[in-house]
């Protein structure tokens, strides 16, 4: 976050928060009040149809000893550490290659948004299919003459499947979050470096990466809390059971898994969603403080 | 604008065309798989790519089974409802956490962070109550109101602003124009590129969203699309041609909405831009 | 109808539920009386049956309208997926309509939480018990809680499905399938040899029903405990094992849900699935090239009984007509109106005699017909295999640990006595 260069003056005490009323109502309404619920029940052994007593932390405790939370812990976590350089920086490029003006540029952009907006089943019905052992990756290595690679049998091959398939649905979206800071961005500066004569490289790292800077930090932040909650990807790819002997379950499919149908583990499920809850954002308040620290410096 | 070299316009065309193969892959299928016939092997192995058969007939199909267009419109009203509520809500709170300073505003924005991390599906059970306080089950109200303002878009909105140069602000305030003046007149014409993507975002959000609209709509009469084209998934039988056309009427509109929306991801709009 | 009748007529009883709740959930008020004239306006929730079947459904109601002048009934239609979470939101915000459509294992947590009448604790109802089949009548008896919970109403069952291009590929005689287990092993062994293991024989890893129908005692006699690690368990998933090793079950066995191991069959990557009649007609449509190759056996089991799927309709214990209620459940699911359901699509009624009608015994030479008097055959003595209380953690539970076995991480008996001890441990909390 950048601070003002303190010259627009602070204003009367009412109208800043005229301006937030809107906002702050309805998240404070329909977002952080319910949640309130969760984080009480977090402590109780709620089930779906029962409300539970007061437990104290013994279904954090519980956690402890749960096998499969430190599986979904190690996986999610491998998420965000493989996923969002990926993610920051691809779609950065995506956005650089089609924001100027070229014939048939939009039909590219548009085209280039259309894994954001495809049903998931049907992008994931293709992935399996492509996937498959005798799908086409495999064909193509076959043609190759390497052998055929089980990517939707090893638990291992079928994370970093996910992965792709998490980068590649993040193309679109935070292409379009990028082409909007690029036509917010004043273009002086841009123009100024090219009178300069930089390359395009240069030009890419000395001004639009300061730029943009705020941007990829936001970008960061989003994609790290999404990775961390990542659940259709996996879920489509390595099956509602989490992969081979559920090795690939992570946390958010554990809630899903502890906490949904009708004899739901409601208590469980929430604390382990308040677990999820605070790692998300101390991973997304240490993204933003490291981006504070740098600017200050 | 900056000159692009015949050499770096063919490197561009060649990388889009690249990315164009693996991104519109899987929608082109769903689109094929939508004009089959429907005496068409669709579970041949490697899968057949053109339809032997093309035919409309699974959209009218589509049609025959949900009330597609009623469906729709319910969708529409929601959809738009939501992109409304959301660029006045989101604007104005990112530019209230941006641009104007006041007690409580870093409590504020922490509060839109966290709004953003909490987890939906745990709290669905609590809105839905909350919903039935309301006396607003089973209506459309109800499945806009807790996405009205989303904390994404509020955020989206506040990096928009903060990137803005102070300069041009300072020379309204010596003007004497108040702050409601600057933010309509001056802060807001300079983010549109981020106000179509809060657009986008809310539209799509609100367009495809399942669980909510479906836990709070009980009548089939007010069902949103996406819940409705839940019913092309039989109890008793399957026609993937049926949900492969009905999914492409869900896409659709996003797909249109985007290419009207993108002419403000372009630089110079609205700059009235000096050609180079 | 106009819509707006229709939507006036539900206001009235939203409110009343509204009340309902206010006045505390669970304890206290438990709606009107179920014995008395049918009077009200009530709402009769089904399970996704809105699109294929929507003017029967309207017929229907209009007819029991017309019987019951007193009584209106605004019928909603729930899509597929996550219908638990909305009886969940439902049942949570006393909204549950006045008739749901369940099956045994949505029934359960919803009588156990005191929200389901029970039918025979209640004259009214128990009184229609002696025209449905006792089987049926018993699939939806719920252990612990005294009593059925749901009228039943259609039912389910499924021969075996086999691909003969498959197994003349492999050499094997596409008119002979497999008749009981041994047999089946004997064929996945033979098949994976022969086609070099190119072919598979199942997709999916062993289910609970699958222990049930091997003969495996999955429960102690009052559902508290679950014994599926018995010696009979333990044999069934080492066959697995070593069918898994020569390549007899599907590359992707392990993750493969029921839909993606019926996918594989229509794809031709698996010679056998299990399925049920109304499949026949997916078949048909979807895969025609496997259609002219399609066999169809008995599915084998090991103790006379096979299984079945059980749909019921359930009475909401809160339902300020339950005498309304009553009528219209026991309507929809008397014999004449589930003949004339299991007329529409391939499935069976459970009113007692309905399967001796010429239409569920003689065979009419097609396809359809063959199955549908196999099946009918099968469902006489046919019993839920899946426990009730069995809840879909559970299952996963059960399924990552017979993946674990044949992965060879643990042994079987290990891998069973792991998931019996977890899922009991679920069972005791809840």
């Amino acid at each position: 976050m950048k601070q003002p260069s303190v010259r627009v003056r602070t204003h009367r005490a009412a109208s800043p928060w005229l301006f937030l009323i809107p906002g702050l109502g309805v998240i404070a309404a329909f977002n952080l009040y319910p949640f309130l619920t969760t984080v009480r029940k977090a402590f109780t052994d709620a089930r779906t149809l029962t409300p539970g007593s007061w437990v104290g932390l013994r279904n954090f405790q519980d956690m402890l000893d749960d096998d499969q939370f430190w599986v979904a812990l190690r996986n999610s976590g491998l998420y965000v550490l493989l996923v969002v350089p990926f993610t920051v920086l691809l779609p950065l490029l995506l956005a650089l290659l089609v924001h100027k003006r070229l014939p048939g540029v939009t039909f590219f952009r548009s085209a280039f948004y259309t894994p954001v907006v495809a049903s998931v089943v049907v992008v994931s019905l293709i992935w399996v299919w492509m996937l498959d052992d005798r799908g086409l990756i495999n064909g193509i290595l076959r043609f190759f003459g390497a052998g055929p690679v089980a990517f939707l049998g090893d638990e291992w091959l079928l994370l970093f499947s996910a992965m792709a398939l998490t980068v590649w649905k993040g193309l679109g979206y935070y292409m379009i979050i990028y082409l909007a800071a690029l036509a917010d961005v004043p273009r002086e500066l841009h123009e100024a470096a090219a009178v300069d004569g930089a390359g395009a490289l240069r030009r890419f790292v000395s001004v639009t990466v300061p730029a943009l800077r705020s941007t990829m930090v936001l970008v960061g932040a989003l994609s790290s809390v999404a990775a961390f909650k990542v659940f259709s990807e996996v879920y489509l790819l390595a099956g509602p059971t989490g992969g081979p002997a559920g090795q690939d379950t992570t946390l958010v499919m554990l809630v899903q898994r502890t906490g949904t149908g009708l004899s739901g583990r409601v208590g469980y499920a929430s604390a382990l969603s308040l677990v999820v809850f605070v790692i998300a954002l101390l991973l997304m308040l240490l993204v933003l403080r490291a981006d504070r620290k740098e600017s200050a410096s | 604008m900056t000159r692009i070299s015949g050499w770096e316009k063919a490197l561009r065309y060649l990388l889009m065309l690249a990315v164009l193969g693996i991104t519109v892959g899987p929608f082109l299928w769903q689109l094929s798989t939508s004009f089959k016939g429907a005496s068409e092997d669709i579970y041949t192995y490697p899968p057949g790519f053109l339809p032997e058969h093309p035919t409309l007939g699974n959209y009218s199909g589509v049609a025959d089974i949900i009330p597609v267009w009623d469906y729709a419109l319910n969708s529409l009203k929601v959809a738009l409802t939501n992109v409304v509520t959301n660029l006045v809500g989101a604007s104005l709170a990112g530019y209230a956490l941006a641009r104007l300073r006041f007690r409580g505003r870093r409590l504020a924005g922490l509060a839109f962070v966290v709004a953003l991390l909490v987890p939906l599906e745990s709290v669905v059970i609590a809105q839905f109550t909350m919903m039935r306080d309301l006396h607003l089950n089973n209506t459309l109200t109800a499945v806009v109101l807790p996405g009205a303002v989303g904390a994404l878009n509020v955020l989206l909105m506040r990096n928009a602003f903060a990137n803005l140069p102070y300069e041009i602000e300072e020379a309204a305030v010596i003007d004497g124009a108040n702050v409601w003046q600057r933010f309509l007149r001056i802060a807001l014409p300079s983010v549109r590129g981020t106000l179509a993507v809060v657009a986008i975002f809310s539209f799509m959000g609100a367009w495809d969203d399942f669980l909510w609209p479906l836990i709070v709509l009980s009548d089939s009469d007010h069902f949103t699309l996406t819940v409705g084209l839940n019913y092309l998934h039989g109890t008793f039988q399957q026609n993937p041609r049926l949900v492969a056309a009905g999914t492409i009427v869900a896409v659709a509109p996003l797909i249109v909405l985007f290419a009207c929306l993108q002419r403000y991801f372009f630089r110079g709009v609205g700059e009235g831009a000096v050609k180079g | 109808m106009p819509r707006s009748r229709r939507t006036a007529a539900a206001a009235p009883l939203l409110a009343s539920a509204l009340l309902l709740t206010a006045c505390g959930s669970g304890g206290g008020s438990d709606g009107g009386a179920a014995d008395g004239k049918a009077a009200g306006s009530i709402t009769f929730q089904t399970w996704n049956l809105r699109s294929n079947f929507k003017d029967y459904f309207e017929g229907l109601v209009g007819e029991f309208e017309k019987q019951n002048p007193d009584v209106k009934v605004k019928w909603l239609d729930q899509p597929a997926d996550n219908y638990a979470e909305k009886l969940s939101a439902d049942a949570g915000g006393g909204t549950l309509p006045d008739v749901v459509n369940v099956s045994p294992d949505l029934s359960y947590p919803l009588a156990k939480a005191g929200i389901l009448l029970n039918l025979d604790r209640e004259k009214a109802a128990a009184k229609f018990k002696d025209e449905y089949t006792p089987e049926a009548w018993q699939g939806n008896t719920l252990p612990g809680l005294d009593g059925s919970y749901a009228f039943p109403w259609y039912l389910n069952t499924g021969p075996l499905f086999y691909n003969k291009a498959l197994f003349r590929q492999a050499g094997l005689d596409p008119e002979k399938p497999p008749k009981n287990y041994d047999e089946l092993f004997t064929t996945a062994d033979a098949l994976a040899k022969r086609s070099g293991g190119r072919t598979a024989t199942l997709a999916g890893t062993p289910s609970i029903e699958d222990f049930g129908r091997y003969g495996v005692r999955l429960m102690n006699a009052d559902a508290t405990k679950f014994t599926y690690n018995e010696p009979k368990g333990v044999e069934l998933l080492t066959k697995y094992k070593e069918l898994y090793a020569h390549g007899g079950l599907d590359s992707q066995a392990l993750t493969n849900t029921a839909d993606q191991s019926g996918q594989k069959f229509l794809e031709q990557k698996v010679a056998i699935n299990p399925g049920s009649a109304h499949d026949l007609d997916t078949f048909k449509k979807n895969a025609p090239g496997l259609y002219k190759e399609l066999g169809i056996t008995d599915a084998p089991n090991n103790t006379g009984k096979p299984n079945m799927y059980v749909m019921g309709l359930a009475v909401n214990k809160q339902s300020k007509h339950k005498a309304a209620a009553v009528a219209l459940a026991h309507f929809i699911t008397d014999r004449k109106n589930q003949e004339d359901f299991a007329h529409k699509v391939a499935v069976f009624p459970s009113t007692k005699g309905s399967l001796d009608d010429p239409y569920w015994t003689k065979d009419d030479g097609t396809d359809e017909g063959r199955v549908r008097v196999a099946s009918a055959k099968m469902l006489k003595g046919a019993v839920n295999y899946t426990p009730v209380v069995l809840s879909e953690e559970m299952k996963v539970v059960l399924k990552n640990e017979v993946a674990k076995a044949l992965q060879g991480r643990k042994s079987p008996q290990q891998a069973l006595d792991d998931a019996v001890a977890q899922s009991d441990k679920l069972l005791k909390q809840s």
